[in-house]
This record gives C-alpha cells, structure tokens and sequence, in this order.
C-alpha cells in the first residue's frame, strides 16, 4: 500500500502529450503544410546482414558407398568417428554422417578399427587438437 | 512397392562367372516379384576386413550395386535363399530404402 501511495504521488507530465509530428489537426487544415516525412526511416532489409552459416556438407549429398568422404570424418589411427565438435558439422549431417559410417561398415565398404591407408593423404577437414 | 537398393558382396571371381552370378540374382529378384531399375559393377576390391563364410576366409570380393523395386513381404525370403545353398554371395546384408 505504501508502494501505492509513492506511485500516485509522482506526477506523469508526458501523459496526454502528444509529439508535436502526431498532432491532430482539424479537417480544414488537413492537407496543408504537412510535416515533411523525408527524414524518416525507410524500410529496408538489414544490408548487413550475414550470410547464413552453412556446414562443410551443407548441400553435398552423403551416402555410405563414399567411403572416401566418410574417412574424412574418422580418426587414422582407432577409426572412431569423430564427436560435432571435432567435425564442426551442424546436427543434420553429422547424425547423416554416422549412419552412413555404421552403415557402410556393416556392409563391408570402410574398415572399422582404422582409416583405410590409401585415404591418409586427404585434405583434413577436422580440427583435431592433440596433447603436446 | 518400395524401392530398394541392394549391396552384395560376392567372392572373388572371374569375369565369367560374376556375370553368370549376376544373371542368377536378377533372375531369382523378378522370381519373387521385382522390377529391376539398374545394376552396377563396383569393381573388384580388397575388403576392409576378412570375412568369413562357407568355411572360407575372403579378403577380396566384387561388388555389385542394384536399385530394385520390391515388395517389402519377400524380404525374407530373398535373403534366406541368398544365404542358401549359393556359395558366391559372402555378404548380403547391404538392403535398405531409397
């Protein structure tokens, strides 16, 4: 109630003013003299704006024939598959990725404990940190 | 019907032979009710690991790629025939939707 009585006692000298580019004029006076709105904003698209991010395989299909392009993904010397924050892939084509890895050891295509050696010389795509 | 894409992995062959393999899973596919859309050689290659079927250790194997439409119900029964009596077919679990 204290917190009340505080509020009701601060006077509120803007309420009921209008800005002076808003005021009302009667009917007469309608069409003359109309405040210029040149200075105002235009309404545009941020031109500024980023390009949306995308991922390595944003766009590249992913299939588990392509034993080579999964390899990228793989570590040379265990053949885990690496972790999103290793590949810096988004969610779709990292979960993408992993079953077609599973997929394509299941079948036969790509060598479980290690990265075929024939794929060691590719471009690295990871940005795996080791231990000094 | 669903489309299919079937991996088969079979053993080290010559030309011949794959081709008459070949001959022999298309026609057992269209027994059972498929349409074949394509097939595709991938060559002969050392496998990532040895397998071993039909007392028998494989380390190179042909391959062979084929996009079939076929009836969902006769999975089974493809697959019981291919792990049969047919000693070419090492690996055959490579079938899934397209």
């Amino acid at each position: 109630m204290a917190v009340r009585a505080v509020g009701t006692a601060v006077r509120r000298p803007w309420r009921g003013l209008v800005p002076a580019a808003l005021w009302e004029r009667p009917r007469r006076l309608q069409h003359q003299g109309q405040p210029d709105h040149s200075d105002q904003p235009i309404q545009m698209e941020n031109p500024y704006k980023e390009p949306p991010k995308r991922c390595v395989l944003c766009g590249i299909n992913v299939d588990y024939k392509n034993v080579q392009l999964l390899s990228q993904f793989v570590s040379p010397y265990t053949g885990c598959i690496y972790g999103r924050h290793i590949t810096g892939l988004c969610n779709k084509k990292q979960k993408e990725v992993t079953k077609a890895i599973k997929r394509a050891h299941v079948f036969g295509f790509m060598p479980v404990m290690f990265k075929n050696p024939s794929f060691l010389t590719d471009p690295k795509i990871c940005n795996v940190k080791y231990p000094e | 019907m669903p489309r299919y894409e079937l991996a088969l992995i079979l053993k080290a062959m010559q030309r011949p032979e794959t081709a008459a393999v070949l001959k022999r899973t298309v026609e057992a596919l269209m027994e059972r009710g498929a349409v074949v859309r394509n097939l595709e050689n991938l060559g002969e290659r050392s496998l990532p690991y040895k397998i071993s079927k039909h007392k028998e250790r494989h380390r190179r194997g042909g391959m062979l790629k084929t996009t079939v439409w076929f009836p969902g119900s006769m999975m089974n029964v493809f697959f019981d025939r291919l792990r049969g009596p047919t000693f070419d077919c090492i690996d055959h679990d490579g079938s899934f939707r397209t």
